[in-house]
């Protein structure tokens, strides 16, 4: 274990020492930063020039539109009366700037289409600016009904079907549509980056090995440690890389969302569930660390390669093709097949566990079992292709010969 | 002198075929053991068997009284065959991570790995990228990791691949200063005349097998025989009337003759014919490159003695 530290502490003095890995390192948090404040910064010069609204009032609900912008998020609106007639002012709003013309009138209100008319440099409203006028209209319209108050507060509330499976209902007793999914995706989420950023990391491993290899450096290092204290080292290295790399990526981006979003981010983190996804996101990494050392073994020209390596450095991204059933059913038989195959089942299993709101313990339990009897298997087929690829100068091993080394 | 590897019956075969067979010698301290042999012989399975980066079959491995699965590693220094080094790496620091393998304090093997540096002509080159050096450059820094250690066995397969004559001469000079210090060294080279120049004893090995082992004057004095080379016109029918000789060479106007091993140089020099043409001769005797030569071409044309077990 000694030896395999040493290496793991080579790999990462190599790599944090390097060029590349810097850059990629300090840069991705600063694309996704321009990601996510650039638009912010167009959406604020759009949505901070003040919109002048005019409203021609037929109807008697002025004070009624008033109180319910006043109330609202909008807070670019100057609101007048108006007495212009619509087809006047249809006229006259091509040659004016931020305004909005809307006409509440009886005829309007009748149709149940109320126009509202835009200068040419307003492209469109939001959808929730549009139907803010929405509820004092639908009010108005109650109210000529000659409804009662207990009349006018049944219509108000609508009626939503809820899907709710007999074991669910009996086991919380509580209405599930009152759950705030984010509770569920948050952690998910989070456990997911994780899992992708180590991976992605872990396919560095895939390429020191295969260096190791193109530059004939295994056979000098190999006198001074076994090749399994070489693949663990190389693991573990990187391993920490990733880590590192998820930490610093995190660290600009967790506060930037926390601001953005204005989500309480650390209260949806910091739950007892995030243990057991982080322990999937991790296994998923010694997994495919295992794939990509052995696999890096036996690779000397990643040009000259067969297309069998290059496919089983795809494998992590094999669960794409589960998304979109999983998604709409969480539950179905593809997301559980999905969960029972161990190339497949960290990212499913954390894809399923961001959307199930009562998490399917048995099932889990198989898949993590599973998961962790194939890294166990994985980790030692890749030690004994390892040994011999590494060692194997001058040219890529054939898919017959690295069959043949696993079973030696 | 004291043993500090001693081989025994090393076998290992790959599938069905056996790369090495009955493979037993010894190094001792402070000496030059060569091991040789052509191409596909079997001395770098020897050697990878000997590094424990291949099990053996058969035989067992002994290095200063440790069994082969305790062998100390930190305590050998290796030179493989197929070497290299990480390229986007700066000369000490690839220098320093192999001597930290070998458990090596740091502050030491920085400063011997700066005067070897110095010792070497690379002197200011510890800071430089391994990918800006030369090739030449770039083996003098693997034999530097490979001895940076203080080993105590030390193991150099083809150390003098692909250098350059001044850089060989260096090589053999710090080869022949460890050795003088006490290391015991196992070397592997195609480069007869360096072996025979260097080397205090060699163990000869083709197909697998042993062919000689020896100390280098006894090889040469069992096996080394005279051999005669006229430079003339001569019938063969001539030539073949001069006693004591075992094979006859012609090629052109040159002829070379293998005597035997009991020959008196000058009684047989006066048996000669007076027919014989001869604008130049000379008597010398096979050198090691010609054993090799005779065994590697599987000739076997050499005289008696030669090829057979020591």
């Amino acid at each position: 274990m000694r030896n395999s530290l040493k290496v793991a502490k080579w790999e990462i003095k190599r790599n944090m020492t390097n060029k590349s890995f810097i850059i990629s390192l300090l840069s991705t948090p600063v694309i996704f930063l321009a990601f996510l404040f650039i638009p912010m910064l167009f959406d604020k010069s759009n949505s901070e020039e003040n919109v002048s609204v005019y409203l021609y009032d037929e109807l008697g609900i002025w004070n009624e539109v008033q109180e319910v912008v006043n109330e609202s998020e909008i807070n670019n609106w100057t609101l007048m009366q108006t007495k212009i007639q619509e087809a006047e002012m249809q006229n006259d709003l091509p040659d004016m700037e931020q305004s909005v013309y809307i006409a509440l009138t009886e005829a309007g209100l009748e149709q149940g289409q109320i126009k509202m008319y835009m200068s040419d440099d307003l492209d469109k409203l939001s959808p929730y600016e549009a139907s803010i006028l929405e509820q004092p209209l639908r009010q108005l319209q109650l109210e000529r009904l000659g409804l009662s108050e207990i009349q006018k507060e049944t219509i108000a509330n609508q009626v939503s079907v809820v899907p709710v499976s007999v074991d669910e209902a009996e086991a919380k007793g509580v209405a599930l549509g009152e759950a705030d999914p984010l509770k569920r995706i948050i952690p998910g989420a989070f456990a997911g980056v994780i899992l992708f950023s180590i991976v992605m990391t872990g396919m560095m491993i895939f390429q020191s090995a295969s260096q190791e290899k193109k530059e004939k450096v295994a056979e000098i290092i190999l006198s001074s440690l076994t090749p399994v204290e070489l693949m663990q080292g190389k693991i573990i290295g990187y391993f920490i890389l990733g880590i590192t790399q998820v930490i610093v990526w995190l660290a600009v981006a967790l506060p930037a969302i926390m601001w953005r979003f204005e989500l309480p981010l650390m209260e949806y983190l910091l739950v007892p569930e995030l243990f057991l996804l982080l322990f999937i996101a991790f296994a998923g990494y010694l997994l495919f660390a295992a794939i990509f050392v052995a696999i890096g073994s036996t690779v000397e020209d990643m040009t000259a390669t067969s297309n069998f390596q290059g496919m089983v450095i795809m494998l992590p991204f094999l669960p794409l093709i589960f998304i979109g059933p999983i998604l709409a059913d969480p539950s179905g038989v593809i997301a559980q097949v999905g969960s029972f195959i161990p190339v497949t089942a960290p990212a499913i299993l954390l894809l399923r566990l961001s959307l199930l709101e009562e998490w399917p313990w048995v099932e889990i339990g198989i898949a993590v079992v599973i998961l962790v009897i194939s890294i166990w298997l994985f980790m030692k087929l890749a030690g004994k292709i390892f040994k011999t690829g590494i060692l194997m100068y001058g040219k890529n091993a054939t898919p017959k010969e690295i069959w043949k080394w696993m079973w030696a | 002198m004291t043993n500090v590897l001693t081989v025994k019956n090393l076998g290992k075969s790959f599938k069905l075929k056996q790369i090495i067979k009955n493979i037993s010698f010894d190094v001792r301290k402070g000496e030059i053991m060569a091991i040789l042999g052509p191409n596909g012989a079997g001395k770098s399975t020897t050697i990878r068997t000997i590094m424990g980066i291949m099990y053996p079959d058969e035989g067992s491995i002994e290095f200063n009284g440790h069994a082969e699965n305790e062998i100390p590693r930190q305590k050998i220094g290796y030179l493989p065959e197929e070497r290299g080094l990480y390229k986007n790496v700066k000369v000490m620091d690839m220098i320093l991570y192999l001597a930290d393998l070998k458990d090596y304090p740091k502050k030491k093997a920085k400063e011997r790995a700066l005067s070897y540096l110095a010792k070497f002509g690379l002197e200011g080159k510890d800071k430089v990228s391994v990918e800006e050096l030369s090739k030449g450059m770039g083996q003098k820094v693997q034999f530097i990791a490979s001895i940076i250690h203080e080993p105590e066995l030390l193991i150099l397969d083809e150390p003098f691949s692909g250098l350059d004559p001044v850089s060989q001469e260096t090589f053999k000079q710090e080869i022949r200063e460890l050795a003088n210090n006490g290391t015991a060294i196992l070397l592997s080279s195609h480069q007869m005349n360096v072996v025979e120049e260097l080397c205090d004893r060699l163990y000869m090995i083709h197909r697998g097998e042993k062919v000689i082992y020896g100390a280098m004057e006894d090889v040469k004095n069992e096996y080394a025989n005279f051999k005669c080379t006229i430079k003339g016109q001569n019938p063969i029918t001539l030539l073949e009337t001069i006693p004591n000789v075992l094979r006859i060479e012609q090629n052109g106007d040159v002829t070379v003759l293998y005597l035997t091993q009991d020959v008196i140089v000058p009684l047989w020099l006066r048996k000669l014919p007076e027919q014989l043409t001869v604008q130049e001769l000379s008597i010398d005797k096979i050198s090691l490159h010609e054993i090799f030569i005779d065994i590697a071409t599987d000739q076997h044309q050499l005289p008696e003695g030669v090829g057979s077990h020591a």
